[in-house]
């Protein structure tokens, strides 16, 4: 870390911008002042796209705190529960065992999370620096790979696993996703817009191949690494027909399965299904919520002036 | 609840006669169908989406059986509703197909057609006599000379209309239509008088609907299909009638039976078919429109309503066949069926069942009412739906009958294409 | 981040030599490095879709093992409405969502870029969309879209009529794709983020003590800043709006919207090769297809760049 922040050719410039941004004026990311109608205006433009991607969500929240007594139905709509209760989500932790599925939707996204990173990096760094025989052909096999409809191969993908031995288990569930083609080719791109000359100076203090992997690309692309973390743990949680495929096991199944019990066979109720779609998401956002800080400066950061 | 009827549909399926290189042998199955021998060992029971409400109940099945069996051990794993014919595809494919299976007839014929169904004629004929007649036959696969899984619980419904929309458009709420001139009748009032604000129907007619009107679905010999006679015509005719007049809801040539459910749940559609089961469900999703629901008889020119089968098939590569056998039966003999009717509004399968009491004495609740009605109605009620029709031949009517209605095609036309392209997949799936 | 060159990626004239020299290392490492992704891929990607590919040769069926058919497969598509139909939805939605998603969220970036009060809480809810699963986003947008839903209610309190977003066939795949376009935003606004990071602000700076207007300085400075960024985004979004499922699946139910005409290609796919009557043999000549348009496409896309490149 500490050999790539005296490398970066932008460490100067950026310190004396950090150094700005605490004045108590707003500006700009350039340490220019904002005006104040163009502040007003961006506002009311955020706070218009705003209404517009999470209105839906807090639509189906409201729907999910809405009482049995409560019509959904209503023509007009009724935006606020007149009655709010938990007691859908009450309902669903009686049906289904959510936190048992929940550990386990945790497990295989964790896993994916872990693989992706470490794989994609990997594969990503072959990809971008180093140079071999092959090299076209493997980063051919990548895009290939990322053009390959699934839908058409999830069959034979489960035969694959049943000959060894991998169906009905979580090692099954994240083994075809847990390096993806797509991470490995954003991992690649990242690693082709480092400069070289950070590299050519760890290479002429002796540093080998590996450590020159570890201790100076990688830290570059703690950005791209963010974005590959959170596609994948995305990935592994949303996912329903693959795991539901592999596993047969019900103490096995994910949170993404478990949930679909709720668009039961003898009953369908719209507050239950809305109140599991938002335990489906929720731990998702707040999982973000919580790590938006070091995403976003990730990204702004892992991308070093080329 | 509308979900029921999607989970039920009974798109049956199925190839004509397997070549006998293939994964089978024919009809028969791959292994022997001798399921005789000591009831033992450790056995896999997989039930659709049946956990979430019932889990005391089969657990308490399966430890009964375990009891009645020393050596025996169930394993229940429950599958959600969704993707549950991939998930069968990918285990019959794959080899893993548990050994009791709950299935519906759709489902069977093509696991029969791959020598995947134990053969009950052969396995375990001696308990035909305890079930209804024309459940038993549900599970006979045309092509093959067996019959493939126990008739587990049956269904059907009446139809339920929206009364305050009746009185609105002048009709009487206490007289509901009885025939299908009449409902069609109805339905256009109803479209005329609310300037095409409200519709009566949901559903474009699926094939089950030409059964019910007395169309034959297919020739004697179930080789191919037959539905665009000129009944079949008339009654495509009627629907696009309606459709033009806006008494068939617009959105029904994309409608799903979830959709159409909350259509009329909002009060957008006067008429849905039901089940018992949508009454429950009415009255918890749209108390206010509960007080306005009418309920009348399903309606059909043949006499014989329409019913839905769900059946529990033995997997014929089993290595436990004798205890599969028997613990199928046990799940779907009388005692059984009947204590699982009384925890969810479906009907057991098993001959005499239907004349308990619990099925026969009204006591003036909508509940026992449909549920006495629909009971007496399933004595001789029908699968419409033929066994070998499939999930893709379902889509090939549906798209013919929906250029027939926004007049791209006549309905003969629709008709003769649509039995065109399911006789070529009959042909293909064999 | 983003080169758009996904093929080469040859480096500027500049770096030849370092890149010579750092090039130098032990001389197994780059297969290890690679290994762990290319055994992955090849295992569960590659092979399984060479078996499509040797399927698509066949007659076989789900359950059924099949015949070796020649060509049959793939003359029976030319001859099958629905596969054009297919075609052409696919392709449409290539172009009604990529011109989209390559615009908006580079506009959205710029919307957030600025540190602003308050921008990390707009940042991560733009994002919310990405995270939810296309099922969920799904169930919400046919409960909203419906002909009774929200949306159709706040027209009616506008003095408009109610619109049939899901029963037209236009509509649905016009609304499908807006969903795409909804759930995309976020995704794409986090990769332009990244390269806007990259844009040097003495270029920002110059043109605006050139006196250029806002509008300008996104033509003459941003552009061309993230152009390489827009390419990737163009390659990425074309190859997953021609492979769309989900979106037109829901918005349109599994027959694929009055009758049919809202399929697309791999809803076919789906639909004729999954089940137990699948068939597998034409459903994986599909497939086929579906990957040699695909593959088309990104070398379209690469090459309009190479040329504006030149």
């Amino acid at each position: 870390m500490s050999l790539a922040e005296k490398t970066r050719p932008a460490g100067k410039a950026r310190a004396t911008g950090r150094e700005r941004k605490r004045e108590p004026r707003i500006t700009d990311e350039h340490g220019r002042r904002v005006r104040g109608w163009e502040l007003a205006l961006r506002y009311l433009l955020l706070l218009g796209v705003l209404a517009l991607t999470i209105g839906p969500f807090l639509w189906q929240l409201s729907t999910s705190l809405k009482g049995p007594t409560e019509d959904i139905f209503s023509s007009p709509p009724k935006f606020l529960p007149s009655d709010p209760t938990l007691h859908n989500y009450e309902r669903v932790a009686d049906t289904i065992p959510v936190w048992d599925y929940a550990l386990n939707s945790l497990k295989v996204a964790a896993a994916n999370v872990v693989t992706n990173c470490v794989g994609a990096a990997l594969a990503g760094y072959a990809l971008a620096r180093l140079r071999y025989r092959g090299r076209r052909v493997a980063t051919l096999v990548f895009i290939l790979a990322m053009l390959v409809p699934v839908e058409g191969i999830i069959i034979a993908q489960f035969t694959t696993m049943r000959e060894l031995g991998l169906n009905n288990t979580l090692v099954g569930v994240v083994l075809p996703g847990c390096v993806s083609a797509l991470n490995v080719l954003l991992m690649r791109n990242a690693f082709l817009n480092l400069p070289y000359e950070i590299e050519e100076a760890a290479f002429v203090d002796g540093a080998n191949v590996w450590q020159r992997f570890f201790r100076i690309a990688l830290p570059a692309v703690k950005g791209t690494l963010a974005v590959v973390a959170i596609f994948a743990f995305m990935g592994a949680w949303d996912d329903f027909l693959w795991p539901l495929i592999v596993l047969s096991d019900p103490s096995k199944f994910t949170l993404t399965i478990g949930l679909n019990y709720l668009h039961g066979t003898f009953a369908n109720d719209e507050r239950l299904v809305a109140a599991g779609t938002i335990i489906a998401v929720a731990p998702l956002i707040v999982l973000f919520a919580c790590l938006q800080r070091y995403f976003f400066r990730g990204v702004g950061e892992g991308a070093v002036k080329g | 609840m509308p979900t029921s009827r999607r989970t039920f549909a009974a798109a049956a399926v199925a190839a004509l006669v397997l070549p006998l290189s293939a994964c089978g042998s024919g009809g028969d199955g791959g292994g022997s169908a001798d399921a005789s021998g000591k009831v033992e060992g450790d056995i896999t029971f997989q039930t659709w989406n049946l956990r979430a409400n019932f889990k005391d109940y089969f657990e308490g099945l399966i430890a009964d059986f375990e009891k009645k069996y020393p050596g025996t051990h169930v394993k229940w794993v429950d599958q959600p509703g969704e993707g549950y014919a991939d998930k069968i595809s990918a285990d019959a494919a794959g080899g893993t197909l548990p050994d009791v299976v709950n299935v519906s007839p759709d489902l069977v014929a093509p696991l029969a057609k791959a020598g995947l169904a134990l053969d009950l004629d052969k396995a375990a004929g001696q308990y035909e006599k305890e079930y209804l007649e024309g459940a038993w036959a549900s599970h006979r696969i045309p092509g093959t000379d067996g019959t493939y899984a126990f008739p587990w619980y049956l269904n059907t419904g009446p139809l339920f209309y929206n009364k305050s929309l009746f009185e609105k458009a002048g009709l009487d709420p206490e007289q509901p239509p009885k025939t299908y001139d009449e409902v069609f009748d109805a339905a256009l009032k109803i479209a005329d008088k609310t300037g095409g604000e409200v519709a009566t129907l949901a559903n474009v007619p699926t094939i089950e609907d030409f059964g019910r009107y007395g169309v034959p679905l297919m020739n004697k010999e179930g080789t191919a299909f037959a539905f665009n006679d000129a009944k079949g015509v008339a009654l495509l005719t009627r629907y696009k009638e309606l459709y033009d007049a806006k008494a068939l809801d617009p959105q029904a040539l994309t409608a799903t039976p979830e959709s159409s459910g909350k259509k009329f749940l909002t009060g957008a559609v006067a008429m849905n078919p039901g089940s018992a089961l949508d009454l429950a469900n009415f009255k918890k999703q749209a108390p206010s429109l509960y007080k306005n629901i009418g309920i009348t008889d399903q309606i059909t020119s043949t006499g014989h309503v329409n019913m839905y089968v769900m059946g529990l098939m033995v997997n014929a590569q089993s290595g436990r066949k004798p205890a599969a056998v028997a613990f199928a039966h046990y799940v779907t003999d009388a005692a059984h069926q009947m204590s699982f009717a009384q925890q969810v509004a479906i009907f057991p399968s098993t001959a005499g069942s239907l004349d308990d009491p619990y099925f026969t004495k009204e006591d003036g609740t909508d509940e026992t009412r449909v549920r006495v009605a629909a009971a007496k109605s399933l004595k001789d009620a029908v699968n419409y739906t033929p066994v070998l029709f499939s999930e893709q031949m379902k889509t090939e009517l549906r798209n013919e009958v929906a250029k027939a209605l926004q007049g791209k095609q006549s309905p003969e036309e629709a008709l003769d294409n649509a039995v065109k392209a399911c006789d070529r997949l009959l042909q293909q799936q064999g | 981040m983003a080169s758009p060159t996904l093929t080469t990626g040859t480096p500027g004239p500049g770096k030849n030599r370092g890149a010579r020299r750092v090039r130098r290392q032990l001389p197994a490492s780059p297969w290890l490095f690679a290994a762990p992704g290319l055994l992955i891929t090849g295992a569960f990607i590659l092979y399984p879709f060479v078996s499509t590919l040797v399927n698509s040769f066949t007659d076989r069926r789900t359950l059924v093992p099949g015949e070796f058919v020649g060509l049959a497969n793939f003359r029976e598509l030319l001859h099958d409405d629905m596969f054009w139909i297919g075609l052409r939805n696919s392709s449409l939605y290539v172009l009604g969502v990529v011109p989209a998603l390559v615009l908006l969220p580079l506009l959205l970036a710029l919307l957030v870029q600025k540190n602003i009060p308050g921008i990390t809480f707009f940042r991560s809810a733009f994002y919310t969309p990405v995270v939810a699963s296309i099922v969920v986003v799904g169930l919400i947008w046919v409960w909203l879209l419906d002909e009774r839903g929200l949306v159709n209610s706040l027209l009616e309190m506008l003095g408009a009529s109610p619109v049939g977003f899901l029963s037209d066939q236009w509509l649905i795949l016009l609304s499908a794709m807006g969903v795409t376009v909804w759930k995309g935003l976020g995704y794409y606004m986090i990769i332009y983020l990244a390269a806007l990071a990259n844009v040097p602000r003495e270029l920002h700076e110059a043109a605006a003590v050139d006196g250029a207007g806002a509008v300008r300085r996104f033509l003459t400075v941003t552009v061309p800043a993230v152009r390489s960024t827009m390419v990737l985004v163009a390659a990425l979004s074309s190859v997953a709006a021609f492979k769309v499922f989900s979106e037109v699946y829901l918005m349109a139910g599994p027959s694929g919207g009055p009758a049919g005409e809202d399929t697309t290609l791999v809803m076919l796919v789906q639909r004729t090769g999954t089940g137990l009557t699948g068939r597998v043999g034409y459903a994986s000549a599909l497939s086929v297809v579906v990957f040699v348009v695909t593959v088309v496409l990104m070398l379209l896309v690469l090459r309009a760049d190479r040329k504006e490149e030149a």
